[in-house]
């Protein structure tokens, strides 16, 4: 396994519990789905992995002890205009962290950013070039990029194709399946969206107010849920013939 | 006959550092009383500006060609008052973000019966009317809703609020833009069934604005699919998977994760979506065509049968 959490707590400002009790793991080079709605804490999840939060009790246990926690997991976010610095070239934020996370020289490095940007389908020409000078889809190819720099094990992807228009979407969602198949990098997938987990995800979870309702293999959860808010969720999925019907009131 | 909403050669240019550039290149199309059509595309293809055009809502500095006539008459030959009433009784506009739309500092009550108070109802018989229509979409316990704020609803509630007051003023065509785009999945199919339901019961006609074609399809008679400040493509929503002809609508249906068995790769459009200032002079979509010819790159391919492109020529 590269990533095993176990009993994972979080509670903030004392009363208010985001996660309550979550267990999952992911194997070496799996891809693993948190779906849920908003305020399910699926993200909070991504962030105690990162390490970005500290949890309250649990425990999660990344890669090989003793790896610096970046060199094992990395994380790519829903928006690139707000997660790329807007003052620094797209070559010069893969080299700082190059020169950061790795023992690599200047020509090693740069041959490094040859292959990255190849590796998101991105070219030389885009190398001395500003964030605002790209798409909303070259951006994210970017922080991709960004996140495999230091070759991690894992990749949590908060939402990372949400914000991206339906044509930009393919193209990522098919970068992020070559880039597992070329280097073996595992994924943490945060969405709400079922459809993108079926596409590049082995396993799901799915979160409601905090706590694991369900979870299993992709085909298993989403191709035939037992739970009723899976149901729930998986019925709401807008598709060929799909009739929208009122579930009721509910606050 | 005259149609009840009609965009005709409908062209918006705004002013950018080059000089004017077309934002809307010529929009045509013509919706029934009742009928609900969808607008789909990708951001920048001008389907919000569309549907603001009906209520005068462009961006400063804009200049519109051709016209959007409402039931026969230009909105651009109305004066402040007819803007007024046109969009106070005849058109309801609901907005993505219900936050954005409703005052923060007014109660729910005060939102709901704003319009029919100005049209001289009293403040009893408009919160009765608000009140049932509340209960209607489903919202419990509408007494303590009423005085309530939108800080204490969840997105998914002030959503169902801001329908609400659209139906409240009775209006012959209501437009939504991205209505559910920011609501969780479960929700957005519990607004979208309301919607659809309500409209359908008072007969109202209905311009559904969304980046998802099934959505839109679910809840719409015809489907307009918008590319780079034009229609390329119209029919009718039960054929959609069927018989879409134009290339870009054809690869927008196969770009979703959906459209394929998973593991498989999905086919991708080269490039990024384009707007109208973007766009090529010929066809709008030549630059991404996986079918380009060229006659696409000089000649605009009009809009006929249902499709504007070349290939599709009957």
């Amino acid at each position: 396994m590269i990533l095993e959490v176990t009993d994972l707590r979080k509670v903030f400002r004392g009363d208010f519990v985001a996660v309550d009790g979550v267990s999952f793991a992911v194997p070496v080079g799996g891809s693993l789905a948190i779906v849920g709605e908003s305020g399910s804490g699926k993200t909070t999840c991504a962030r105690l992995v990162a390490g970005l939060e500290r949890a309250t009790s649990g425990t999660i246990r990344l890669g090989d002890d003793g790896t610096p926690r970046a060199r094992v997991v990395q994380m790519v976010f829903q928006d690139p205009y707000q997660s790329l610095d807007r003052r620094q070239t797209v070559a010069a934020c893969l080299d700082e962290v190059l020169a950061f996370h790795t023992g690599l020289d200047r020509a090693e490095r740069r041959r490094r950013i040859g292959e990255l940007l190849e590796l998101v389908g991105l070219d030389q020409r885009h190398a001395g070039v500003l964030p605002r000078q790209l798409s909303g889809g070259q951006r994210q190819r970017v922080a991709i990029a960004r996140a495999l720099a230091p070759s991690p094990r894992l990749l949590i992807l908060d939402e990372a194709v949400a914000a991206l228009d339906v044509s930009i979407q393919a193209q990522i969602l098919n970068l992020l399946v070559d880039a597992r198949a070329a280097t073996g990098v595992g994924y943490l997938f945060v969405t709400h969206d079922l459809s993108v987990v079926r596409h590049v995800c082995d396993d799901v979870v799915v979160m409601r107010r905090g706590r694991i309702v369900e979870s299993g293999s992709v085909e298993q959860v989403l191709g035939a849920p037992s739970a009723d808010y899976t149901k729930k969720l998986v019925g709401s999925i807008p598709r060929p013939g799909w009739v929208p019907v009122r579930g009721g009131t509910r606050g | 006959m005259t149609a009840f909403l009609e965009f005709d050669h409908l062209r918006v240019d705004v002013p950018t550092p080059m000089g004017p550039r077309p934002v809307l290149r010529s929009v045509n199309l013509a919706i029934a009383a009742g009928e609900a059509v969808g607008l789909v595309g990708e951001s920048g293809s001008g389907k919000s500006l569309t549907a603001r055009s009906v209520l005068g809502l462009l961006p400063g500095g804009a200049t519109i060609a051709g016209a959007v006539r409402f039931r026969g008459t230009d909105i651009g030959t109305l004066d402040a008052a007819g803007l007024r009433r046109l969009r106070s009784r005849e058109v309801a506009m609901v907005f993505q973000d219900p936050r954005a739309t409703v005052n923060p500092v007014r109660t729910i009550g005060d939102f709901l019966t704003e319009v029919l108070r100005e049209r001289g109802m009293s403040r009893s018989a408009a919160l009765a009317l608000a009140g049932g229509i509340l209960a209607d979409i489903g919202v419990d316990d509408v007494p303590r809703r009423l005085k309530q704020r939108p800080y204490e609803l969840s997105g998914g509630l002030l959503q169902r609020v801001v329908i609400a007051a659209a139906l409240a003023g009775e209006p012959a065509l209501i437009l939504a833009d991205e209505p559910t785009t920011a609501l969780d999945v479960t929700t957005q199919e519990e607004v979208v069934a309301i919607l659809d339901e309500q409209r359908r019961q008072r007969g109202t006609a209905l311009l559904f604005i969304s980046h998802d074609l099934e959505l839109a399809t679910a809840v719409c008679d015809r489907i307009a699919v918008m590319y780079a400040g034009e229609i390329v493509e119209i029919l009718p929503a039960k054929s959609l998977h069927e018989e879409a002809r134009h290339p870009y609508t054809k690869a927008l249906l196969r770009a979703r994760p959906g459209s394929v068995p998973p593991g498989e790769r999905l086919q991708i459009v080269p490039g990024t979506p384009q707007s109208g200032i973007e766009a090529p002079p010929g066809c709008v979509f030549a630059d991404r065509c996986p079918v380009v010819e060229a006659d696409c790159r000089t000649t605009v391919p009009l809009l006929v049968g249902g499709v504007a492109c070349h290939l599709e020529v009957p």
